[in-house]
Protein backbone atom coordinates (compact mmCIF):
# COMPACT_ATOMS: atom_id res chain seq x y z
CA UNK A 1 0.00 0.00 0.00
CA UNK A 2 1.38 3.43 -0.88
CA UNK A 3 1.81 6.18 1.69
CA UNK A 4 -0.82 8.20 -0.16
CA UNK A 5 -3.39 5.44 0.30
CA UNK A 6 -2.46 5.09 3.97
CA UNK A 7 -3.02 8.81 4.49
CA UNK A 8 -6.37 8.66 2.70
CA UNK A 9 -7.49 5.76 4.92
CA UNK A 10 -6.30 7.63 8.03
CA UNK A 11 -8.18 10.78 7.01
CA UNK A 12 -11.33 8.70 6.41
CA UNK A 13 -10.84 7.16 9.86
CA UNK A 14 -10.46 10.64 11.36
CA UNK A 15 -13.61 11.87 9.59
CA UNK A 16 -15.52 8.79 10.78
CA UNK A 17 -14.43 9.47 14.36
CA UNK A 18 -15.56 13.08 14.16
CA UNK A 19 -18.83 12.18 12.46
CA UNK A 20 -19.51 9.46 15.02
CA UNK A 21 -18.88 11.75 17.98
CA UNK A 22 -20.94 14.65 16.67
CA UNK A 23 -23.71 12.31 15.48
CA UNK A 24 -24.03 10.52 18.80
CA UNK A 25 -23.94 13.86 20.61
CA UNK A 26 -26.69 15.23 18.38
CA UNK A 27 -28.79 12.12 19.12
CA UNK A 28 -28.11 12.55 22.83
CA UNK A 29 -29.28 16.12 22.68
CA UNK A 30 -32.42 15.34 20.74
CA UNK A 31 -33.28 12.53 23.14
CA UNK A 32 -32.61 14.61 26.24
CA UNK A 33 -35.60 14.80 28.54
CA UNK A 34 -36.14 16.79 31.68
CA UNK A 35 -34.89 14.70 34.57
CA UNK A 36 -36.27 16.79 37.34
CA UNK A 37 -39.86 16.79 38.57
CA UNK A 38 -41.93 19.74 37.52
CA UNK A 39 -40.01 20.51 34.33
CA UNK A 40 -41.99 21.82 31.43
CA UNK A 41 -42.60 19.71 28.37
CA UNK A 42 -40.87 22.26 26.14
CA UNK A 43 -37.54 21.77 27.89
CA UNK A 44 -35.00 22.72 25.21
CA UNK A 45 -32.49 19.87 24.79
CA UNK A 46 -29.02 20.87 25.89
CA UNK A 47 -30.10 23.71 28.11
CA UNK A 48 -29.70 24.60 31.78
CA UNK A 49 -32.87 25.50 33.70
CA UNK A 50 -32.73 28.77 35.60
CA UNK A 51 -35.10 28.89 38.58
CA UNK A 52 -36.28 31.92 40.48
CA UNK A 53 -37.67 31.05 43.93
CA UNK A 54 -38.23 27.46 42.79
CA UNK A 55 -40.01 28.19 39.51
CA UNK A 56 -38.30 27.59 36.18
CA UNK A 57 -38.30 31.01 34.53
CA UNK A 58 -35.86 30.43 31.71
CA UNK A 59 -33.53 27.96 30.07
CA UNK A 60 -29.94 28.87 29.39
CA UNK A 61 -29.15 27.56 25.92
CA UNK A 62 -26.00 27.68 23.79
CA UNK A 63 -27.74 30.20 21.51
CA UNK A 64 -27.82 32.69 24.41
CA UNK A 65 -24.04 32.85 24.34
CA UNK A 66 -24.07 34.65 21.00
CA UNK A 67 -25.41 37.77 22.62
CA UNK A 68 -22.95 37.80 25.50
CA UNK A 69 -19.43 39.20 25.64
CA UNK A 70 -16.59 37.01 26.85
CA UNK A 71 -14.17 37.99 29.58
CA UNK A 72 -11.06 36.27 30.89
CA UNK A 73 -8.62 36.08 33.75
CA UNK A 74 -5.51 34.10 34.56
CA UNK A 75 -5.42 31.67 37.48
CA UNK A 76 -2.35 32.77 39.47
CA UNK A 77 -1.37 29.33 40.71
CA UNK A 78 -1.44 27.55 37.37
CA UNK A 79 -1.05 30.39 34.88
CA UNK A 80 -4.13 29.01 33.14
CA UNK A 81 -6.46 31.41 31.34
CA UNK A 82 -10.15 31.10 32.13
CA UNK A 83 -12.33 32.63 29.47
CA UNK A 84 -16.07 32.68 29.16
CA UNK A 85 -19.33 34.41 29.93
CA UNK A 86 -20.11 36.26 33.16
CA UNK A 87 -22.84 34.69 35.31
CA UNK A 88 -24.04 38.26 35.87
CA UNK A 89 -24.66 38.74 32.15
CA UNK A 90 -26.37 35.35 31.85
CA UNK A 91 -28.78 36.16 34.69
CA UNK A 92 -29.45 39.67 33.44
CA UNK A 93 -30.21 38.26 30.00
CA UNK A 94 -32.52 35.52 31.22
CA UNK A 95 -34.20 37.11 34.26
CA UNK A 96 -33.87 40.81 33.56
CA UNK A 97 -32.46 43.46 35.91
CA UNK A 98 -35.63 44.16 37.87
CA UNK A 99 -35.88 40.72 39.49
CA UNK A 100 -32.32 40.71 40.82
CA UNK A 101 -31.60 42.53 44.05
CA UNK A 102 -28.63 42.62 46.40
CA UNK A 103 -30.37 40.16 48.71
CA UNK A 104 -30.66 37.46 46.03
CA UNK A 105 -28.64 34.26 46.49
CA UNK A 106 -27.60 32.35 43.40
CA UNK A 107 -26.82 28.63 43.61
CA UNK A 108 -24.89 27.10 40.73
CA UNK A 109 -24.82 23.31 40.86
CA UNK A 110 -23.59 20.22 39.07
CA UNK A 111 -25.64 17.10 39.73
CA UNK A 112 -23.11 14.75 38.12
CA UNK A 113 -20.27 16.04 40.28
CA UNK A 114 -22.47 16.66 43.32
CA UNK A 115 -21.03 20.14 43.80
CA UNK A 116 -22.64 23.52 44.26
CA UNK A 117 -21.80 27.02 45.35
CA UNK A 118 -23.94 29.80 46.81
CA UNK A 119 -23.17 33.33 45.70
CA UNK A 120 -24.82 36.62 46.52
CA UNK A 121 -25.96 38.88 43.72
CA UNK A 122 -23.51 41.51 45.02
CA UNK A 123 -20.62 39.09 44.43
CA UNK A 124 -21.92 38.02 41.03
CA UNK A 125 -22.62 41.55 39.86
CA UNK A 126 -19.15 42.78 40.74
CA UNK A 127 -17.20 42.30 37.51
CA UNK A 128 -13.93 42.38 39.44
CA UNK A 129 -14.82 38.97 40.93
CA UNK A 130 -14.96 37.46 37.42
CA UNK A 131 -17.68 34.95 38.25
CA UNK A 132 -17.83 33.30 34.85
CA UNK A 133 -18.65 30.15 32.92
CA UNK A 134 -15.64 28.75 31.12
CA UNK A 135 -16.20 26.09 28.46
CA UNK A 136 -14.47 22.94 29.68
CA UNK A 137 -12.43 20.71 27.40
CA UNK A 138 -15.37 18.39 26.87
CA UNK A 139 -17.75 21.22 26.16
CA UNK A 140 -19.66 21.60 29.40
CA UNK A 141 -19.77 24.75 31.48
CA UNK A 142 -17.43 25.24 34.42
CA UNK A 143 -18.03 28.01 36.97
CA UNK A 144 -14.80 29.72 37.99
CA UNK A 145 -14.01 33.00 39.70
CA UNK A 146 -11.42 35.09 41.46
CA UNK A 147 -13.52 34.77 44.63
CA UNK A 148 -11.63 32.90 47.36
CA UNK A 149 -14.10 30.00 47.46
CA UNK A 150 -14.03 29.48 43.70
CA UNK A 151 -10.46 30.25 42.74
CA UNK A 152 -8.83 26.81 42.76
CA UNK A 153 -9.51 23.72 40.68
CA UNK A 154 -11.12 21.70 43.50
CA UNK A 155 -13.61 24.50 44.12
CA UNK A 156 -14.67 25.07 40.51
CA UNK A 157 -18.13 23.77 39.61
CA UNK A 158 -17.62 21.59 36.55
CA UNK A 159 -20.48 20.26 34.38
CA UNK A 160 -22.97 22.90 35.56
CA UNK A 161 -26.56 21.80 34.99
CA UNK A 162 -28.60 23.93 37.36
CA UNK A 163 -28.89 27.59 38.36
CA UNK A 164 -31.21 28.52 41.25
CA UNK A 165 -31.91 32.10 42.26
CA UNK A 166 -33.63 32.81 45.55
CA UNK A 167 -34.74 36.38 46.21
CA UNK A 168 -36.59 37.34 49.38
CA UNK B 1 17.52 -15.54 27.37
CA UNK B 2 14.44 -14.02 25.79
CA UNK B 3 15.13 -10.66 24.14
CA UNK B 4 13.13 -7.81 25.59
CA UNK B 5 10.89 -5.82 23.27
CA UNK B 6 12.20 -2.43 24.47
CA UNK B 7 15.85 -2.10 25.45
CA UNK B 8 16.72 -0.34 28.69
CA UNK B 9 18.04 2.57 26.64
CA UNK B 10 14.73 2.87 24.78
CA UNK B 11 12.76 2.67 28.01
CA UNK B 12 14.86 5.48 29.47
CA UNK B 13 14.26 7.58 26.36
CA UNK B 14 10.51 6.94 26.52
CA UNK B 15 10.43 7.80 30.23
CA UNK B 16 12.23 11.06 29.49
CA UNK B 17 9.75 11.92 26.74
CA UNK B 18 6.88 11.06 29.10
CA UNK B 19 8.24 13.43 31.72
CA UNK B 20 8.76 16.06 29.04
CA UNK B 21 5.08 15.78 28.02
CA UNK B 22 3.98 16.53 31.59
CA UNK B 23 6.51 19.34 31.98
CA UNK B 24 5.37 20.86 28.68
CA UNK B 25 1.75 20.64 29.80
CA UNK B 26 2.56 22.46 33.05
CA UNK B 27 5.17 24.95 31.91
CA UNK B 28 4.45 25.89 28.32
CA UNK B 29 1.67 28.39 27.75
CA UNK B 30 0.12 29.24 24.45
CA UNK B 31 -1.69 32.58 24.65
CA UNK B 32 -5.02 31.33 23.32
CA UNK B 33 -7.87 29.63 25.12
CA UNK B 34 -9.15 27.22 22.48
CA UNK B 35 -9.71 23.62 23.58
CA UNK B 36 -6.80 21.33 22.83
CA UNK B 37 -4.25 24.10 22.27
CA UNK B 38 -1.65 22.32 24.41
CA UNK B 39 -1.61 19.59 21.74
CA UNK B 40 0.81 21.68 19.72
CA UNK B 41 3.56 20.90 22.28
CA UNK B 42 2.20 17.58 23.42
CA UNK B 43 1.86 15.91 20.04
CA UNK B 44 5.21 17.28 18.86
CA UNK B 45 6.89 15.42 21.73
CA UNK B 46 4.87 12.24 21.08
CA UNK B 47 5.82 12.23 17.39
CA UNK B 48 9.48 12.88 18.17
CA UNK B 49 9.36 10.00 20.68
CA UNK B 50 7.76 7.75 18.07
CA UNK B 51 10.53 8.63 15.61
CA UNK B 52 13.35 8.04 18.07
CA UNK B 53 11.92 4.74 19.37
CA UNK B 54 10.30 3.44 16.17
CA UNK B 55 8.48 0.42 17.60
CA UNK B 56 4.75 -0.25 17.88
CA UNK B 57 3.74 0.38 21.47
CA UNK B 58 6.30 3.12 22.07
CA UNK B 59 3.79 5.97 22.10
CA UNK B 60 1.33 3.87 24.14
CA UNK B 61 4.01 3.40 26.77
CA UNK B 62 4.77 7.13 26.64
CA UNK B 63 1.08 7.91 27.13
CA UNK B 64 0.77 5.45 29.99
CA UNK B 65 3.85 6.77 31.77
CA UNK B 66 2.98 10.43 31.30
CA UNK B 67 -0.57 9.62 32.46
CA UNK B 68 0.75 8.08 35.66
CA UNK B 69 2.98 11.11 36.32
CA UNK B 70 0.17 13.57 35.56
CA UNK B 71 -2.33 11.66 37.72
CA UNK B 72 0.07 11.66 40.66
CA UNK B 73 0.66 15.40 40.19
CA UNK B 74 -3.09 15.99 40.45
CA UNK B 75 -3.43 17.45 36.96
CA UNK B 76 -6.72 17.72 35.09
CA UNK B 77 -10.19 18.98 35.95
CA UNK B 78 -11.92 15.63 36.29
CA UNK B 79 -9.86 13.49 38.64
CA UNK B 80 -6.89 11.14 38.49
CA UNK B 81 -8.54 8.36 36.46
CA UNK B 82 -9.69 10.80 33.80
CA UNK B 83 -6.22 12.35 33.62
CA UNK B 84 -4.44 9.00 33.47
CA UNK B 85 -6.73 7.60 30.79
CA UNK B 86 -6.66 10.83 28.73
CA UNK B 87 -2.88 10.73 28.51
CA UNK B 88 -2.91 7.00 27.79
CA UNK B 89 -5.42 7.44 24.98
CA UNK B 90 -3.17 9.99 23.30
CA UNK B 91 -0.42 7.37 23.19
CA UNK B 92 -2.65 4.49 22.12
CA UNK B 93 -4.42 6.61 19.46
CA UNK B 94 -1.10 7.77 18.02
CA UNK B 95 0.20 4.20 18.07
CA UNK B 96 -2.80 2.95 16.09
CA UNK B 97 -2.46 5.82 13.61
CA UNK B 98 1.29 5.25 13.20
CA UNK B 99 0.70 1.53 12.73
CA UNK B 100 -1.22 2.55 9.63
CA UNK B 101 0.81 5.58 8.56
CA UNK B 102 4.22 4.13 9.50
CA UNK B 103 6.55 7.10 9.03
CA UNK B 104 6.49 9.76 11.78
CA UNK B 105 8.80 11.97 9.69
CA UNK B 106 6.32 12.25 6.83
CA UNK B 107 5.11 15.85 6.63
CA UNK B 108 1.50 14.84 5.93
CA UNK B 109 1.39 11.48 7.67
CA UNK B 110 2.74 12.79 10.98
CA UNK B 111 0.14 15.59 11.34
CA UNK B 112 -2.65 13.14 10.49
CA UNK B 113 -1.35 10.60 13.02
CA UNK B 114 -1.00 13.32 15.65
CA UNK B 115 -4.50 14.63 14.93
CA UNK B 116 -5.92 11.11 15.41
CA UNK B 117 -3.90 10.61 18.59
CA UNK B 118 -5.00 13.94 20.00
CA UNK B 119 -8.61 13.34 19.03
CA UNK B 120 -8.45 9.98 20.85
CA UNK B 121 -7.93 11.98 24.03
CA UNK B 122 -11.07 14.02 23.40
CA UNK B 123 -12.93 10.84 22.47
CA UNK B 124 -12.07 9.34 25.83
CA UNK B 125 -13.03 12.51 27.73
CA UNK B 126 -16.33 12.63 25.89
CA UNK B 127 -17.15 8.95 26.49
CA UNK B 128 -16.05 9.27 30.12
CA UNK B 129 -18.32 12.29 30.40
CA UNK B 130 -21.31 10.36 29.07
CA UNK B 131 -20.61 7.39 31.36
CA UNK B 132 -20.15 9.62 34.39
CA UNK B 133 -23.38 11.49 33.67
CA UNK B 134 -22.21 14.73 32.09
CA UNK B 135 -25.18 17.00 31.44
CA UNK B 136 -26.15 17.21 27.79
CA UNK B 137 -26.32 20.99 28.02
CA UNK B 138 -23.83 22.88 25.90
CA UNK B 139 -21.88 19.78 24.99
CA UNK B 140 -22.73 19.93 21.28
CA UNK B 141 -21.57 23.52 20.98
CA UNK B 142 -18.42 22.82 22.97
CA UNK B 143 -17.80 19.46 21.35
CA UNK B 144 -17.76 20.83 17.80
CA UNK B 145 -15.43 23.61 18.88
CA UNK B 146 -13.27 21.20 20.86
CA UNK B 147 -13.04 18.73 17.94
CA UNK B 148 -11.73 21.48 15.65
CA UNK B 149 -9.25 22.63 18.30
CA UNK B 150 -7.97 19.14 19.02
CA UNK B 151 -7.48 18.30 15.35
CA UNK B 152 -5.87 21.58 14.34
CA UNK B 153 -3.47 21.76 17.30
CA UNK B 154 -2.78 18.03 17.20
CA UNK B 155 -1.90 18.26 13.52
CA UNK B 156 0.29 21.32 14.10
CA UNK B 157 2.06 19.43 16.87
CA UNK B 158 2.54 16.48 14.53
CA UNK B 159 4.02 18.72 11.88
CA UNK B 160 6.34 20.29 14.43
CA UNK B 161 7.37 16.79 15.55
CA UNK B 162 8.05 15.64 11.98
CA UNK B 163 10.14 18.75 11.30
CA UNK B 164 12.06 18.19 14.52
CA UNK B 165 12.76 14.57 13.54
CA UNK B 166 14.02 15.70 10.13
CA UNK B 167 16.26 18.29 11.76
CA UNK B 168 17.59 15.66 14.17
CA UNK B 169 18.30 13.31 11.26
CA UNK B 170 20.17 16.04 9.38
CA UNK B 171 22.16 16.81 12.52
CA UNK B 172 23.27 13.16 12.72
CA UNK B 173 21.32 12.40 15.90
CA UNK B 174 20.08 9.03 14.65
CA UNK B 175 23.61 7.93 13.75
CA UNK B 176 24.67 8.92 17.26
CA UNK B 177 21.72 6.99 18.73
CA UNK B 178 22.57 3.88 16.69
CA UNK B 179 26.06 3.92 18.16
CA UNK B 180 24.67 4.29 21.68
CA UNK B 181 22.31 1.37 21.18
Amino acid sequence: MTQRNRIVIAVILLAALIGGMLGVEALRRSAAQPDLPGEEADYPPGSIPVRLNGDVLAYFTPDDLDSLDTVSFVVDEEGKTQEGWLLRDVLLLLLGPTRLTDACVITVASSSREKSVDLTWVEVADEANKVLFDLSGRGTLKLVSLLERLDVRDEWIQDVDRIDVVCP
Amino acid sequence: MKKRYFTTFELILLALFSALIVVAKIALRFPITLSGHSGIFWMAIVIVGAGIVPKPGATSLMGLTSGLIAAFLGMGDFGALNTFMSYTFVGVGTDIALWLLRDPEHLIGAPVAAAIGHLAKLLFKWVFGIVSGTPVGFVALGLAKAVVGYIVFGALGGLLGALTLRALRRAGFFTYLAEKR
